[in-house]
């Protein structure tokens, strides 16, 4: 067990800490990387095996060439070098669910190297350097049920060994853990974008190991690091990388000296616990995989990779803001996910108000979704209807107050907005005569601020602007109505 | 009619299948019984099942029967290395970690075979997990040279050659990592045969070390070894490894004689400590190939010499990670109770023998962090030195001619309690395996006290047409692939 | 370079291999033997060789269509274990 952390009131200051990340990311191919058995989540245990996955004497290895497609894309993504020659490399160590073992990686000659991740800090954007992205297998899993009293066992579910993997590695460029915690949404987000992987971190079809030291600001050579594993959800990268902060600053500053260690993140106590202290020290002892040959790509190739990427969310959100000419903030919310972006544009498209339309996807819209949980996908308004409401009101035929009432109606009514208005009586009044008729009425009910107004008190008049929309159910024309109101009162003098 | 069905070559055997004057079980009952008389003597087989031969010889007699067209190799039983997998056989590698192992699948080979119509005859006794040079590192039991059963048949395809030695089966396949096929087919008197890396898919053959492996035909004739060869060779999408330009033989060119062929011997290479015997009878094959028309030239193969002490560090390095699978958790032993850690090492420390650890720790070692550059990188290194000096030596000369072995069979016990004189045994056979090129081991004489001695024939980069064209020349020529083991005649 | 029976002891653990005490002398002397023999590998100059891990030359060949195929071996494999917990592999506790 590590030490708890101690807050040292104002150390913290003086600290500056140094986070790297190592982010395994599943790849949604049909095969496992070097066997033909499904991927598929969730399957009864130890039935996506073959003899390949399963590690039996005398299988080979078979490279899927979807798998270094997908790689290849992250890696053009986010502006990394492509070797045209990568090298698979064994990592040997024993494990029960490393059928093999070892597994197969790629150590010294990567697929992928250098490249970058923008991120927010404060107010401004930030680079985040990347070291590699490689390819590698999974391994299966290893369940650790409560037994009977006494039986001490562990059961292996093979269906995840050899299901392909990217190891992203970042450069020590993070900061913080609200940093990290952005750096793993927005590369989620190119993941997601590229449809190389489902995003999920639950499932673990997303994971990722924190390698975290602090050194006195100012200061340019690493302290010692600790590399917490197991962090599956954004809140977890950001608390335990806070939490090791904490611990390692109030270690240096009770005269203690942070080990190296590889520390397992216990999200129920909140807290970094060591793994393996007691081991030897790890000796993969890799050298180059023998039964794959060296992965050779051809430029062409990989040019034609490149012409066929989807635009990517910096991109996207640059165009937003250009073409529609709405404001970043706005353009950062709507590039949440690829369908909602061309949600946006749709309805913007239809409704002739960009800025409008974004504001009811940023409000309405990504309310019903956070409380339902729903994708744009599955959102009951579709693009065009949404399109025509918000053009209705950008066009002053109904108020922005009777189209909540009217989008409250359309999510469950597939009607189009016009004709919902008309069915539920929601049209504006907006005829002189009716609106005189109803001015009058609200004059003759309220003698005492006519009165006030009368004399002079100008700031009454919204509380009759107010009586009179109150009473016509927000379907008042809101000019014409304050026309009638001012006839009414000049009237009735 | 049986007394004669084991003199027969297979390419008769086969003919006679097809053509109906044999049924493939009149053959199957012939070699079942032969194998009878000696087998137990010799410690050939570790599995073998006639129930099933015979099953398969009938099913292959109905096929006739029924007008379906044969394979080459139609009725002629294959005697199979007990390192590749049949599916639901016993598969033991000769270790007694794989004791009960029965493989859910078939080799690559076995598909081919059962596709030509042979019928698999039986798994062959081999040194643990194919490492050895004599045969006395299976597990289970030594085999015996059929030439005398006190010396050694050489390994680690030892049951291979001596099952096709003593007339037991008329093939066989074996494995050759460092010389495995060659060299006890230079002690049995056989043709054996290490085709180029990459023709045969390694696909089912229990890994050894990887980047040397090679599935390879034994058989009495250098006819009959292209044959069999020619029935497995060829790519197969699931080896990565097996390659496309991979050809088989056609058994016409094997006739064409040697006239123009430019021999090269590396005679620097052969130094001392070559007995004198073999390379007496290396001078005499040299001679009577030049009678027949081939050119002899002096070849350089000026980094040979380090190949045993290359070969020794990159092929116990991929084999201790090749056997790192051997843990006790999914198939094959397990022993040891108590914690998982102790599981591994009692279940590897039990289910593994001397030789075998012996290689896993050198492997280990020398993979391991800080020894990695000076020991495996710099062996990787060396063994591009050894693959440029074959290019050069093919720059002049069509095929190398050398001894397989510096001395002919050794008696069983002579080197077992020194390892390092049992590696430098297979000082002529490993260079070639490095290189990746192939190469055949050819009946070549006999020692004045009549043990059988081999030379090797190596090639150029899928030019095993030229190896077994030279082999066959040779048999011709002399008499020394006629004889055969006196073990063999009494039995008949 | 000098082998002990503390390296065989450090490589047969990093192997998982239980050497018996009885057998450490032994193959500390095996292996003393070997390296030694290797060590014949230093004198050559190797400054700027390209190391040799396989020996397959040529061109490419095709990798692996992602295509999803379904093995029939399950149930044999489940059944070779030496352990096992309904249709888990069973090993003592990692943990
Ligand atoms: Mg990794
Ligand atoms: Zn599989």
């Amino acid at each position: 067990m590590s030490t708890a952390p101690k807050a040292i009131a104002g150390a913290r200051e003086r600290y500056e800490p140094v986070i790297g990340l190592e982010v395994h990311a599943q790849l949604k191919t049909a095969s496992k990387i070097f066997c033909c058995c499904s991927t598929r989540f969730g399957a009864p245990p130890n039935t996506q095996v073959c003899p390949v996955c399963l590690g039996l004497p005398g299988v080979l290895p078979v490279l899927n060439e979807r798998a270094v497609r997908d790689a290849v894309m992250v890696g053009l993504a986010v502006g990394s070098k492509i070797a045209l020659r990568s090298v698979f490399a064994r990592k040997n160590y024993f494990y029960p669910d490393l059928p093999k073992g070892y597994q197969i990686s790629q150590y010294d000659r990567p697929l992928c190297e250098g490249g970058s991740i923008d991120i927010r800090s404060g107010e401004g954007w930030k680079r985040i350097g990347l070291v590699r992205i490689h390819l590698e297998e999974d391994a299966g899993k290893s369940l650790h049920p409560e037994g009977r009293a006494g039986i001490h066992t562990t059961r292996v579910d093979l269906n995840r060994a050899g299901v392909p993997l990217i190891e992203i590695v970042s450069e020590p460029d993070i900061r913080s853990g609200e940093e990290a915690t952005d750096y793993m949404a927005r590369l989620r987000q190119i993941l997601v974008y590229l449809d190389v992987c489902d995003g999920n971190m639950e499932e673990g079809s997303l994971r990722c190991d924190a390698n975290v030291s602090v050194r006195p600001k100012g200061s340019t050579s690493f302290g010692t690091k600790t590399e917490i594993k197991n962090l599956n959800s954004f809140r977890f990268v950001d608390r335990a990388i806070a939490y090791e902060i904490e611990r390692q600053i109030g270690l240096i500053e009770s005269g203690g000296r942070v080990v190296q260690e590889t520390l397992l993140w216990n999200s129920e106590q909140g807290v970094a616990e060591s793994m393996r202290s007691k081991e030897e020290a790890h000796d993969y002892r890799y050298f180059p995989e023998p039964d794959l040959l060296p992965l050779d790509l051809d430029p062409a190739w990989i040019e034609s990779v490149r012409a066929s990427l989807p635009e990517l969310p910096h991109a996207l959100r640059e165009r937003l803001v250009r073409e529609h000419g709405i404001p970043e903030y706005d353009a950062e919310v709507l590039i949440e996910t690829r369908s909602l972006a061309s949600y946006y544009e749709d309805v913007a498209a239809r409704s002739g108000q960009p800025k409008l339309a974004s504001n009811w996807i940023m409000t309405e819209v990504n309310a019903i979704r956070n409380r339902d949980g729903l994708s744009i996908e599955r959102f009951p308004i579709q693009a065009d209807r949404l399109g025509a409401l918000v053009g209705m009101i950008g066009a002053g035929s109904i108020s922005g107050k009777i189209g909540k009432q009217v989008f409250e109606h359309m999510l469950t009514d597939p009607a189009a907005p016009d004709e919902i208005v008309k069915r539920h009586g929601l049209l504006p009044i907006d005829d002189e005569a009716s609106l005189l008729e109803l001015a009058d009425e609200i004059v003759a009910a309220n003698p005492g601020p006519a009165a006030e107004f009368r004399a002079g008190k100008e700031k009454t008049f919204g509380f009759f602007v107010g009586q009179a929309m109150k009473r016509s159910g927000g379907r008042a024309h809101p000019e014409k109505l304050q026309a009638a109101l001012r006839a009414a009162l000049a009237k009735q003098a | 009619m049986s007394a004669s069905v084991h003199k027969e070559t297979a390419e008769d055997l086969a003919r006679s299948v097809r053509d109906g004057s044999r049924s493939a079980s009149e053959i199957a009952r012939a070699f079942l019984e032969r194998t009878g008389r000696t087998s137990d003597r010799l410690g050939t087989y570790l599995h073998l099942d006639p129930e099933s031969i015979l099953a398969a010889a009938t099913a292959v007699d109905d096929r006739r029967k029924s007008g379906e067209p044969l394979g080459p190799l139609a009725g002629v039983p294959v005697a199979i290395k007990d390192n590749i997998c049949i599916r639901g056989v016993p598969t033991t590698c000769g270790s007694r970690i794989l004791e009960a192992y029965r493989p859910p699948y078939d080799a690559h080979v076995i598909t081919r075979l059962r596709q030509a119509g042979a019928i698999l005859f039986g798994k062959t006794n081999c040194d643990e997990f194919a490492m050895g040079s004599s045969n006395e590192n299976s597990a289970y039991k030594p085999v015996r040279n059929p030439w005398d059963p006190e010396r050694v048949p050489g390994g680690s395809s030892g049951g291979s050659a001596a099952t096709v030695a003593a007339r037991e089966a008329p093939l066989a396949l074996g494995s050759d990592t460092g010389g495995s096929v060659r060299q006890p087919a230079a002690f049995c008197g056989v043709v054996g045969l290490k085709p180029t890396y990459g023709s045969v898919s390694r696909y089912g053959l229990v890994a050894f070390a990887s980047s040397l492996d090679q599935i390879g035909p034994l058989a009495r004739s250098a006819r009959d070894a292209a044959l069999l060869f020619d029935s497995i060779v060829g790519r197969d999408p699931r080896d990565m490894t097996s390659r496309p330009e991979a050809k088989g033989v056609d058994l016409e060119e094997l006739e064409r004689g040697v006239k123009g062929i430019r021999i090269g011997i590396p005679g620097q290479f052969l130094g001392e400590g070559l007995d004198p015997e073999i390379r007496a009878c290396l001078d005499q094959v040299r001679d009577g190939l030049a009678r027949e028309g081939a050119t002899e030239l002096d070849v350089a193969l000026p980094h040979a010499r380090y190949a045993i002490a290359t070969y020794y560090l990159i092929a116990p390095a991929e084999a201790s990670s090749n056997l790192a699978r051997y843990d006790g958790v999914r198939y094959g032993l397990r022993a040891g109770n108590g914690d998982l850690r102790g599981m591994y090492e009692t279940t590897r420390g039990l289910g593994f023998g001397r030789e075998v650890k012996r290689r896993i720790l050198l492997g280990t070692y020398a993979l391991s962090a800080g020894y990695y550059d000076a020991y495996y990188l710099r062996a990787q290194k060396v063994r591009t030195l050894i693959r440029r000096d074959f290019t050069e030596a093919f720059g002049k000369a069509d095929v190398l001619l050398l001894p397989v072995t510096p001395t002919p069979p050794f008696r069983l016990g002579e080197k077992t309690e020194d390892p390092l004189a049992m590696y430098l045994n297979d000082i002529y056979s490993i260079p070639a395996s490095l290189a990746g090129v192939p190469a055949l081991s050819f009946p070549a004489g006999f020692t004045k006290s009549g043990l059988p001695i081999g030379l090797q024939l190596v090639g150029k980069p899928v030019d095993e047409t030229t190896l077994l064209r030279v082999a066959r020349a040779w048999e011709k020529a002399s008499d020394a692939a006629r004889r055969a083991p006196a073990l063999a005649e009494a039995a008949a | 370079m000098r082998i002990d029976a503390g390296t065989v002891r450090k490589i047969a653990a990093l192997a998982r291999l239980r050497v018996a005490p009885e057998d450490e002398e032994r193959y500390v002397r095996e292996l003393q033997e070997i390296l030694t023999y290797v060590e014949q590998l230093q004198a050559l100059d190797v400054e700027g060789i390209e190391p040799t891990s396989t020996v397959v030359a040529g061109e490419p060949v095709p990798l692996r269509p992602d295509e999803e195929i379904s093995s029939d071996v399950r149930d044999e494999a489940l059944a070779a274990a030496p352990d096992r917990e309904e249709d888990y592999f069973r090993v003592p506790r990692v943990v």
